[in-house]
């Protein structure tokens, strides 16, 4: 239990310092930038209470949101993401794992399963965090470009993440 | 009760999401600029859409008031522009030749300026009522006349008020010539238009022609001679075929008649008492 606690307090820890330190400067044409801090909510067990998704989806974008001078923005968009995720993951869910408790990953979810998940709430996140960023439907092209983007941008970097964790996990 | 704890406890998570967006607000509309300012720009559209929808309709139920301010405004201006018309075509009056002769033959006579206001033109004996009285020095058998001729004579004389018979009235009587002839008539109405009378008498060897002028003889107190009544229209004979009956045009358009003077004559005394003097000793 400690252990768990512990890994995901490292997780959490890791994608702050990733986003903070590498993927905020990443800007792809000037509009795409990868937010895979979402992986975070995406990993964590399917048993956990629903508020406990919104809560730390908050407070992972707090933090993000301090770091990178956008107070509120990515609180309010994770925040969400956190609302809708467990519908996404029994969404997703197998219906012979319906009854199991199981962390999301490419092994139990099965690899398109998790690559679904994984954009769903990728591409949640992102509307709402550019929608909230611009506050503003005037240059609808490049939000829409900047959405586009920075969704497969991150989605990419979550799979890529994903594959990592599942590879050390097997050996 | 039980219910509602059981609600909140299973949507527990929702509140939780709800408050803590709004936290999430909070820290975007506070911290950054953009967002604060689209915020309190919104913010201030929809309480300029409710205020506005509430002016709108307080406006509605105040239509009452307002239109009842408007009909009194418009009477007040109605009247303004009366007013105001008058004293435009007081100002821009250009005199015709009538209104010249008629003054330069009356420079020698006192004239009392007058406004007709009351008028009656249906019957066939028509009265004009002028706002002038023996206050203002009218009296009665005074002559009236205005800016297109002989208008009538002071038949009855109130303080400030004077009533005429103008020369559409069938009892009206005065004596009148053709212009350049000596030969008199006396000028009548028999009623129909406002704008024909008759002259009988007139001698038949009397050389009276269509379109000739009609005007005063000065042979009564009340108007001098040559002030203009009409012009011939027609040449006739009398109902006893003895004269000439002469249809004139006449030049007072009696529909249409505002402005007139009363015609103080400084000899009427004289020519009264003169006419009086001469019944007198007549009927002895």
């Amino acid at each position: 239990m400690i252990q768990t606690i512990l890994s995901r307090i490292g997780w959490f820890l890791l994608l702050v310092a990733l986003q903070v330190f590498v993927f905020n400067h990443i800007h792809v044409l000037g509009y795409a930038t990868p937010m895979p801090y979402v992986f975070f909510l995406l990993i964590l067990p399917n048993d956990l209470p629903r508020w406990l998704f919104v809560a730390l989806g908050f407070l992972l974008g707090l933090i993000i949101d301090m770091f990178a001078d956008t107070p509120g923005v990515a609180s309010a968009s994770l925040c969400a993401t956190g609302l809708a995720i467990p519908f996404l993951l029994k969404a997703m869910t197998p219906s012979d794992k319906e009854e199991e408790v199981f962390i999301p990953s490419l092994h139990t979810l099965g690899r398109f399963r998790f690559m679904l998940f994984a954009a769903s709430a990728s591409l949640i996140n992102i509307v709402l965090y550019f929608v909230i960023e611009l506050f503003s439907f005037y240059n609808w092209e490049s939000l829409l470009i900047g959405i586009g983007g920075s969704w497969l941008l991150t989605w990419l970097f979550v799979i890529a993440i994903e594959s990592i964790r599942s590879a050390t996990k097997k050996k | 009760m039980r219910n509602l704890l059981d609600f909140l406890r299973k949507y527990n998570y929702v509140f939780l999401f709800l408050l803590l967006e709004i936290a999430s607000f909070v820290l975007l509309f506070r911290f950054n600029n953009f967002q604060g300012s689209v915020w309190f720009t919104s913010a201030n559209t929809v309480v300029a859409t409710i205020n506005g929808a509430y002016g709108d309709m307080m406006a509605y139920l105040n239509l009452q008031t307002v239109n009842r301010d408007l009909t009194q405004r418009n009477i007040v201006l109605q009247q303004q522009v009366e007013q105001l018309r008058v004293a435009l075509a007081r100002a821009t009056h250009d005199s015709t030749y009538t209104e010249k002769r008629i003054a330069e033959i009356l420079s020698d006579y006192e004239m009392i300026p007058a406004r007709v206001v009351s008028n009656t033109t249906r019957g066939s004996n028509n009265y004009l009522v002028i706002d002038r009285g023996s206050a203002h020095g009218v009296s009665t058998e005074m002559g009236v006349v205005g800016g297109g001729g002989v208008v009538g004579i002071v038949y009855l004389v109130e303080q400030h008020h004077s009533l005429v018979i103008p020369v559409t009235n069938k009892k009206s009587n005065i004596s009148c010539r053709v212009r350049g002839q000596s030969y008199h008539g006396f000028l009548q109405w028999e009623g129909g238009s406002l704008r024909r009378a008759f002259v009988d008498d007139i001698p038949r060897y009397a050389a009276a022609k269509v379109g000739e002028v009609v005007e005063t003889s000065g042979y009564s107190s009340m108007f001098p001679p040559g002030i203009f009544v009409g012009r011939v229209k027609k040449v006739g004979n009398s109902p006893d075929g003895q004269s000439y009956r002469l249809d004139v045009s006449l030049g007072t358009d009696f529909a249409n008649i505002r402005d007139v003077s009363v015609i103080a004559t400084p000899h009427k005394v004289e020519i009264d008492s003169l006419y009086h003097h001469a019944n007198t000793q007549l009927s002895m």
